[in-house]
């Protein structure tokens, strides 16, 4: 003979046919489902992490710097006369004399450089502009945008500043890293 | 059947019945005409291209000081070099036309309707993979067009904002054209675009073997009898036959039009006159149309709108309650791609 309270441990729910039992369980699989599987995004989240930081390239390789660099000095270069720089980071820029003040503002120094896709722009003297042969861009000696997507979004050339010490001229260009 | 015959017999036990019968999917009476075929033939390039695309980077140095004289040494030295190189340029150039084709047949049969949306996104999916495959790979010879491409579209990643710096410099490894670059397109061309490809092609098979062919009714075929034939060894003949005539195809290209190789890159100069390959010409007049962000996003624009095109026009079929419009849209779509192809080629 058993008592009512026997009973009810009699038929607590080992086989899971109870439905607190099946609520229960079901809930601690839902629950350390729910877990796991954030470990899981966490775990391959931070290795993805690590990934992208492995791909973009590390601030040393970059070229940020900016120096003063001698460019020329000042009787080798005409009024008219125009020469090109080459800095040690690879920037190209056309510098032009404009006039004979002995200063910096008698010169225009212009990057080569399209500020539309980057391609390099040429001097063309029979059209008195610089020309992007990529997608047609074309620039006044001042380095305005006269044709071509560049005056469509207005971007002129990219300019460099220069400054004249003791009748030397100065260009400031980005410098590359040796270590 | 000899005793070899046995001996594979009962390691192996397959004969032609039963490799019919596990391959026994109906294939649609259209597809007896190789013409229909199109989907196949990218499938049959890419394998050359990855046979070829190993067997020259045997030979091929991915670094900016070794990878234009590695391909000359590839085309003037290596022993048939020349045509293997060929073959590899010519499977790309017909692999991406098969591809387009083979989309536009999709397309003007209405195929990428419910339930195949999803098979239609993949395509688009290995419509791009098979682009940047052919954009990667031209890159790689270190010739102006591949240093002067590569400038380029790293910049117009650079237009896209917000993420469009950090995919530029994820891409060329520094922030412009250096000697990490080469390397991570070698990786891309050969390594990641192509694993991507045969995950993709994968799917697409398994999805088209789980919903079937669309099937298509021609006026001059009966409406009585079969609808269908085997796949083994009806369709597979079809299959072999395409092969051989595109290999054919292939060497004749190859022979009479073998790939050259142009003026070594230099970052200081670009060249006078500069045109991408033949299936960029119309991105390229688009850039040439328009500033550069719009041109870049407008572009990403009418991909999104290609992709998600099945789920357009069943939106615009329910509202109108006309079937063709997507016809009107693509024969426009068409003569804009084939016209503005033609303009920048012949200008």
């Amino acid at each position: 003979m058993t008592t009512e309270a026997e009973k009810k441990t009699v038929s607590c729910p080992v086989d899971g046919n109870n439905s607190d039992g099946k609520d229960r369980r079901s809930f601690i699989a839902r629950f350390s489902g729910l877990w796991m599987g954030l470990g899981l995004a966490s775990g391959y989240g931070f290795f993805a992490t690590i990934i992208a930081r492995f791909l973009y390239p590390s601030s040393q390789s970059s070229s940020k710097n900016k120096s003063w660099q001698f460019v020329t000095d000042l009787g080798s270069i005409q009024q008219g006369d125009s020469l090109t720089f080459i800095s040690p980071a690879g920037d190209k820029a056309v510098i032009t004399r404009m006039n004979m003040k002995g200063d910096e503002t008698d010169f225009i120094a212009l990057s080569s450089v399209c500020p539309h896709l980057g391609c390099q722009v040429h001097w063309e003297s029979n059209n008195n502009r610089f020309f992007c042969p990529c997608h047609g861009g074309a620039f006044d000696p001042k380095g305005e945008p006269t044709a071509g997507p560049p005056k469509a979004a207005g971007q002129s050339l990219p300019k460099f500043t220069l400054k004249v010490e003791n009748d030397l001229l100065y260009i400031q260009a980005k410098t590359k890293s040796l270590v | 059947m000899g005793v070899i015959g046995n001996w594979f017999k009962e390691r192996l036990p397959l004969s032609g019945v039963d490799l019919a019968e596990l391959t026994n999917e109906p294939v649609p009476n259209h597809m007896r005409r190789w013409w229909w075929c199109l989907g196949g033939t990218p499938a049959y390039l890419f394998v050359v291209q990855i046979i070829t695309g190993i067997l020259l980077a045997m030979y091929y140095q991915p670094s900016p000081e070794t990878a234009f004289e590695s391909i000359e040494r590839i085309t003037n030295e290596v022993s048939f070099g020349w045509y293997i190189r060929s073959v590899h340029k010519w499977a790309a150039t017909l692999m991406i036309a098969a591809v387009v084709l083979h989309q536009m047949r999709i397309y003007f049969t209405a195929a990428y309707r419910k339930p195949r949306e999803i098979n239609w996104m993949i395509g688009m999916c290995l419509l791009l993979c098979t682009l940047l495959l052919g954009f990667t790979g031209y890159s790689l010879v270190f010739e102006q067009l591949s240093y002067w491409g590569v400038t380029v579209a790293s910049n117009i990643c650079d237009t896209v904002p917000v993420v469009g710096g950090t995919i530029k410099q994820m891409l060329l490894g520094g922030e412009s054209y250096n000697e990490n670059t080469i390397p991570r397109f070698f990786i891309l061309h050969a390594a990641v675009l192509p694993t991507l490809m045969v995950i993709l092609i994968g799917l697409h098979i398994a999805i088209l073997r789980l919903q079937g062919i669309s099937e298509l009714q021609f006026e001059d075929e009966p409406e009585a009898g079969p609808k269908h034939f085997d796949f083994f060894p009806d369709h597979l003949y079809t299959e072999l036959i395409v092969g051989l005539v595109l290999m054919i195809l292939l060497s004749v290209l190859a022979t009479l039009y073998p790939a050259g190789i142009g003026t070594h890159a230099d970052p200081l100069t670009t060249p006078e006159h500069i045109k991408p390959e033949w299936f960029f010409y119309p991105s390229f007049l688009w850039l040439k149309w328009f500033p550069g962000t719009f041109a870049v996003l407008s572009s990403g624009f009418i991909v999104f709108v290609m992709f998600v095109w099945p789920f357009i026009d069943a939106m615009i079929v329910k509202v109108t309650k006309y079937k063709d419009f997507y016809v009107w849209v693509g024969i426009a779509g068409v003569f804009m791609l084939v016209g503005m192809t033609l303009w920048e080629a012949l200008h």
